[in-house]
């Protein structure tokens, strides 16, 4: 019994979920399936698809979310839908840059589908291009083109690319499609070069640059260009800064005409709508009879405008010219840069290019990149090497030495819409150094250097000798004299310059007093003479000496008595 | 005497040194115009400068934190092109906000013209820019494998942030109707922007 409640209990239990869905009515209903948004400028439309039960009195509903909101909100124009799209553009989405949350299910009486989340997007990204509005207006030689932006003015899609638009179209002549041409315009803006009398046709997509999105070509518009105007319009205007004046020309055929000019701001073309309010009357160009006339050039604001001119012969007046656009910066003049040149080495030439100049003091404030160009030749003939540079130093190598070089450089600015250059710069020649000369005197003064070192120590060596020979001498004997006398004693007394050696002598009997003793006993005499002679014998050699020395003394007396 | 073919033949190379040298000058005329461009720039922040006097004190409370995007740029390699493009996107949204002729009260007709004819200028020179660098179409398609590759973030979403700084900007001059004041916060801005992005003008030149 209680098992039994048990098992109806447990029953119930685990067949309560399957139980309920039934009891809610029927099969389940399947979510829809790949759901997309389509935004063409401000309209969004959701589609989807059904699952693939066709099922009928099936509606669907979606819901919306937005960052800051925390539950989901019922999309409006999307609630009970039968079909598989809704537009819910009537959601005022204050931003089109957020991402947007969507989900879609599928309602049958009460019962509902689980929701189905579309991925997240942000409308902006997703926006494609709608259709344009095209008006336009024929001249005989142009026509007038006006396009409004895709969306409405208060698009909040296009909002900030308002004036971002630009408009490719492809114009044609009806009778032949292989004539055609492909032209950026403005919003407003003027085709010109067409001939008169004749029917056009064209068609017009819009571009925005970045994020780059191009839409779809509008339909063919057609329209037939008017005759020939009685009075043409001038042609081939052209502006040119000189001095302080900017020098306003033109081109007409006719005689007897006035002209009148008018300017307007660039920026004005961006801006769609028309502008026909914003044109200008350019002072001492209105009622001129000549085709040029000159203005001030505090008449302009800085910046980039646009120029046309009218034609007229008193009756009538011509449609206006093609406009022209101008910028003031043209009206900058850019000065001659100040060259100097100086020799580096023997085959080298170094130039430098300093700062133009108004005049001798005063030095230019110049705001653009200037690049030069710099002409350099030989002075003797006429081969010129231009060098275009940026930096403000040359250096010209693999010259020839002792050559006359000359060079002469111009500044000059590169814009894309217009070059401006200045005159060139007076001409600076310069000569280049000897060949090899620094190198040869190099090796030449090394040489002799060396040389003359070596002379000057040789010279010194042999002076020291002499000083050494005669201030200083040696006592040793030379060499050969050594050979020959190797016994000492005799050795001694023949180098021996330095003392001389005397003996004590005594003198024992004088010469006179020996030959009076001979006579009176010479027996006693021969033995006293033999004696004297044996003492004599043994002293003659010292007796010359003294006998010399004796007779000098001798002398020596008789002088002083 | 052979001296002269000699010199010839070592004046061929410097020669044709230049010959490329010269066609690289030609090729880099936009390098150029970005130099035109920190100088239209600088020119344009000192125009927003001078156009009022001073900011109104009694503005200051109505002030209100934009939340400028600084990180678009301060990511550490940023191409030559996407520092062209965020440029370009910049000078156009706020070309946008000061074309509102709304303003004639708050400041003197001279001067705005001259902001407007100044932004316009800073356009135009992007404009030839990034017209020439679209017409090296392969290049491009390269560069975004490779930028998608290295994660860096795709240029759409850094354009995003922008678009939705300055719809921050509208959407305060619409709120506060267009007020005077509203105005002078929105030029100092302004201001505050340009001073941002001219510091990448220095990048641009380099590469």
């Amino acid at each position: 019994m209680l098992a039994l409640l048990g098992a109806t209990t447990l029953m119930l239990v685990t067949g309560a979920p399957w139980v309920l869905p039934a009891a809610s009515g029927g099969t389940n209903l399947k979510s829809p399936e790949n759901g997309r948004v389509c935004i063409i400028d401000d309209n969004f439309i959701l589609q989807w698809n059904s699952s693939r039960e066709s099922v009928r009195n099936v509606t669907f509903s979606a819901e919306y979310k937005i960052p800051g909101m925390d539950n989901w909100k019922k999309l409006p124009g999307c609630q009970h839908i039968t079909s598989t799209e809704c537009n819910f553009s009537s959601v005022k989405l204050k931003n089109v840059y957020e991402k947007i949350e969507l989900r879609i299910r599928a309602e049958k009486g009460n019962s509902t589908s689980q929701w189905h989340e579309v991925k997240p997007f942000i409308p902006f990204q997703e926006a494609q291009i709608g259709p344009l509005d095209v008006h336009l207006e024929a001249e005989d030689k142009a026509i007038v083109i006006n396009v409004s932006p895709p969306g409405t003015k208060d698009s909040i899609m296009w909002a900030m690319d308002h004036s971002s638009f630009i408009y490719s179209l492809v114009i044609w002549k009806n009778s032949s499609r292989l004539e055609e041409r492909t032209e950026t315009v403005y919003s407003r803006d003027k085709i010109y070069n067409l001939s008169p009398e004749t029917t056009y046709c064209l068609k017009v997509k819009a571009e925005l640059r970045s994020p780059r999105r191009v839409g779809f070509y509008s339909p063919v518009y057609c329209i037939n260009t008017t005759e020939k105007h009685k009075v043409p319009s001038p042609e081939n205007i052209r502006i040119d800064a000189k001095n302080q004046v900017y020098v306003l020309q033109w081109d007409y055929a006719r005689e007897n005409t006035t002209f009148r000019a008018q300017w307007s701001h660039e920026f004005l073309k961006r801006i769609p709508g028309s502008h026909s309010d914003k044109w200008k009357q350019i002072p001492n160009c209105e009622d001129v009879k000549t085709t040029r006339c000159v203005i001030p050039q505090n008449a302009f604001p800085e910046g980039i405008h646009r120029i046309r001119v009218q034609a007229s012969n008193g009756n009538s007046t011509s449609f206006w010219s093609e406009e022209k656009i101008f910028n003031t910066e043209m009206k900058t003049v850019i000065f001659p840069p100040v060259i100097s040149m100086k020799s580096v080495n023997d085959d080298s030439l170094h130039v430098s290019i300093g700062a133009p100049k108004e005049s001798e003091n005063k030095s230019v404030n110049q705001p653009y990149p200037l690049i030069y160009e710099v002409i350099f030749w030989e002075n003797t003939s006429n081969a010129e090497r231009k060098v275009v540079e940026k930096r403000t130093d040359v250096t010209f190598p693999n010259l020839k030495p002792l050559t006359v070089y000359c060079v002469k450089a111009r500044a000059f600015t590169e814009n894309g819409k217009w070059n401006k250059s200045s005159v060139f710069s007076a001409t600076v020649c310069e000569k280049t150094k000897p060949g090899n000369t620094s190198k040869t005197w190099l090796i030449a003064g090394i040489c002799t250097a060396l040389f003359s070192i070596i002379v000057i120590i040789y010279v010194v060596k042999v002076l020291l000798r002499c000083i050494n020979y005669v201030f200083f001498p040696s006592s040793k004997p030379p060499s050969t004299v050594d050979e020959y006398f190797s016994e000492w004693p005799v050795r001694n007394l023949l180098l021996s310059t330095s003392e001389e050696q005397t003996e004590r002598c005594s003198i024992i009997e004088n010469a006179n007093t020996i030959t009076v003793i001979e006579e009176t006993n010479p027996i006693e005499d021969h033995k006293k003479y033999n004696s004297q002679t044996s003492q004599d014998s043994g002293n003659y050699s010292n007796e010359d000496e003294n006998s010399e020395s004796k007779i000098s003394e001798e002398l020596l007396e008789q002088e002083t008595v | 005497m052979s001296a002269e073919p000699d010199v010839i033949r070592k004046c061929m190379w410097p020669v044709c040194l230049m010959g490329l040298f010269v066609t690289g000058i030609l090729s880099l005329d936009c390098n150029l115009l970005n130099v035109h461009l920190r100088r239209v720039t600088w020119k344009n922040l000192s125009l927003l400068r001078r156009m009022s006097k001073s900011f109104p004190i009694e503005c200051l409370r109505e002030s209100k934190a934009f939340e400028l995007p600084q990180e678009i740029l301060s990511h550490t390699q940023p191409l030559t092109r996407d520092i062209k493009e965020a440029f370009y996107e910049m000078s156009r949204q706020a070309f946008h906000i000061f074309i509102q002729d709304t303003f004639k009260s708050t400041w003197e007709e001279k001067h705005l013209r001259q902001v407007q004819i100044g932004l316009d200028q800073q356009l135009q020179y992007l404009e030839q820019c990034l017209e020439e660098e679209e017409e090296n179409e392969d290049m491009r398609e390269v560069a975004e494998d490779e930028r998608t590759q290295s994660g860096t973030p795709v240029p759409q979403l850094r354009n995003l942030e922008l678009r939705r700084y300055f719809n921050r900007i509208d959407r305060f001059l619409k709120d506060k109707k267009y007020s005077h004041c509203a105005w002078e916060i929105v030029r100092v801005e302004i201001r505050r922007c340009f001073y941002f992005f001219n510091k990448f003008t220095a990048l641009l030149r380099r590469k």
